[in-house]
């Protein structure tokens, strides 16, 4: 019993020696850049704009349900607003509101490869801890 | 009944031998793993560093940040690691240069091998001549970073005749932070990393040499009137993003064959042609913004000296904001705010740009090739 013990105890040593970065923001982009798989593998227009619409609503909503928890800290908060915001004006621009020309059925494929690339910048705009973001990846994942 | 409980304790006392040997197995390996990463993965090889000195007409310095989230997707949805994407290229012109020598250093995350002993977290290539001479795993700096441990290398391999070369040095990673920069490493969360540091670097590196012939920062937002004031001491020609950059980085094929390529020897032309290249190669698969601009260091001098003070004042400014407002503070073309509007901000400038597809800066048409801050 103790062998195994000490048997599970290593691998479980192992596991947690990963490098913590390997999950988080990583989890998030490959959300988007599935959607962006399925809007490329659909024909019809009107499904590609569902698809989309969709996916942002999904992370809109996820993300007001982690934002509203109480073991979020204040910088998460706003990491998260700021995410918010920049999921929002996708949304209106793929819808043609606020201010924005309506993305045209011919360009929903580029648009959704924009969605995902806009994520992959080499800046640091997504200021979100590890933890918030596994979070968000987890309800995500029920959510849809 | 007897037979049958000696057979049971026989049975139980095998499996309990079995679980030891597996333990013990498992310990053995573990032991071996920690002690190999602890060692060097190639040993030096002096002789090759002594007799092809002379062939070098090029050194290349290339330092690679993957201490942070690095991932990006092709538009099939495939998956790369922009930092091991970034070796793999450093590594083929280290190899494609038969004039060259290539210090490659890779800041990889800090990891730790049974939860309690830290792995060394940087590992070092040195390439002369095409050939791989020295790779080795070291320790990046613990405390402030200052790339003291990379400069002990480099100065370790590098050639006697620096003076007669053209240096290059690439830095490829996150946007480097003109102040605060706390979390800039992953692994050393409380740790901050500025563009203050990047020349300290820069300036351990060039001490005793000239400055650098060319550098290449390819980062978001490299082109920004401090950044390349301050590496601008260090080095005559500068090329950078000074807009978002979009992870699969500046390509690397244009170092490819300098001898052909840099023949002459002129570099500020070499530059605007890998500009070009690097242009061309983005222009083709990202939706983004793209921005690629040349910066002749010398004849951008009288620009940056007209735009010092408010630039300092606005840095002064935001280093008091807090956090929170910080989150809500964005870059934007330093020829949106009057004050920069100068008949001497296009001089010694060369810039290649193309708007995003989608979003706000769609039917942004040009960039200055500074980058500045709307608050």
């Amino acid at each position: 019993m103790k062998a195994r013990l000490a048997f599970i105890s290593i691998f479980i040593m192992f596991v947690f020696a990963l490098p913590a970065n390997a999950g988080g923001k990583g989890e998030l982009q490959k959300y988007f850049s599935d959607v962006a798989n399925k809007v490329k593998a659909t024909e019809n227009a009107s499904e590609k704009r569902k698809i989309l619409n969709e996916s942002f609503q999904s992370m809109s909503k996820t993300l007001d349900k982690v934002q509203s928890l109480w073991l979020i800290s204040e910088d998460d908060r706003v990491g998260i607003e700021r995410l918010k915001a920049t999921l929002k004006e996708k949304q209106d621009e793929l819808e043609g509101s606020n201010g924005f020309e309506q993305v045209s059925d011919a360009q929903l494929n580029a648009f959704s490869n924009y969605v995902v690339q806009d994520m992959e910048q080499a800046d640091q705009m997504i200021t979100i801890s590890l933890v918030t973001l596994l979070l968000i990846i987890i309800l995500i994942v029920l959510l849809v | 009944m007897g037979n049958h409980s000696s057979f049971d304790l026989r049975n139980l006392c095998g499996r309990s031998v079995s679980y030891s040997m597996l333990l013990m197995s498992v310990g053995l390996a573990a032991c071996t793993m920690f002690l190999s990463s602890c060692s060097s993965g190639l040993p030096v090889q002096l002789e090759s560093q002594k007799f092809e000195k002379d062939t070098v007409k090029y050194s290349i310095l290339f330092i690679i940040h993957g201490d942070g989230d690095y991932l990006y997707h092709d538009t099939i949805g495939n998956e790369y690691k922009a930092d091991e994407v970034a070796l793999a290229g450093a590594k083929r012109v280290a190899q494609q240069n038969p004039y060259a020598e290539m210090f490659i250093f890779h800041q990889r995350p800090g990891r730790n091998f049974l939860l309690f002993f830290p792995l060394r977290d940087g590992e070092f290539y040195y390439y002369r001549n095409g050939r791989l001479i020295a790779n080795e795993m070291y320790w990046r700096d613990q405390k402030q970073s200052n790339f003291d441990s990379e400069v002990e290398l480099y100065r370790r391999f590098r050639a006697n005749n620096q003076h007669d070369l053209i240096n290059v040095f690439l830095y490829y990673g996150h946007e480097i932070p003109e102040f605060g920069g706390v979390g800039y490493d992953a692994s050393y969360p409380d740790r901050t990393f500025t563009i203050h540091d990047l020349a300290s670097g820069l300036n351990g590196f060039a001490r005793d040499s000239t400055r650098f012939d060319l550098t290449v920062l390819s980062t978001c937002f490299g082109g920004t009137p401090y950044t390349i004031g301050a590496l601008g001491s260090f080095t005559r020609t500068i090329i950078a993003s000074p807009d978002n950059l979009h992870l699969s980085y500046f390509d690397l094929h244009p170092l490819e064959r300098l001898d052909f390529s840099l023949r002459d020897g002129d570099v500020p032309a070499f530059a605007k042609r890998f500009a070009q290249q690097v242009y061309d190669r983005l222009t083709k698969d990202i939706q983004t913004a793209v921005s690629v601009a040349v910066y002749d260091v010398d004849r951008v001098q009288e620009f940056l000296l007209s735009v010092h003070k408010f630039y300092d004042n606005t840095l002064t400014t935001l280093k008091g904001k807090t956090q929170n407002s910080l989150a809500t503070i964005e870059h934007c073309d330093c020829a949106e705010l009057p004050a920069y509007i100068l008949p001497i901000m296009n001089e010694g400038v060369d810039v290649f740009y193309r708007p995003s597809h989608f979003g706000r800066s769609k039917n942004k048409q040009s960039h200055s090739g500074w980058e500045c801050w709307k608050y």
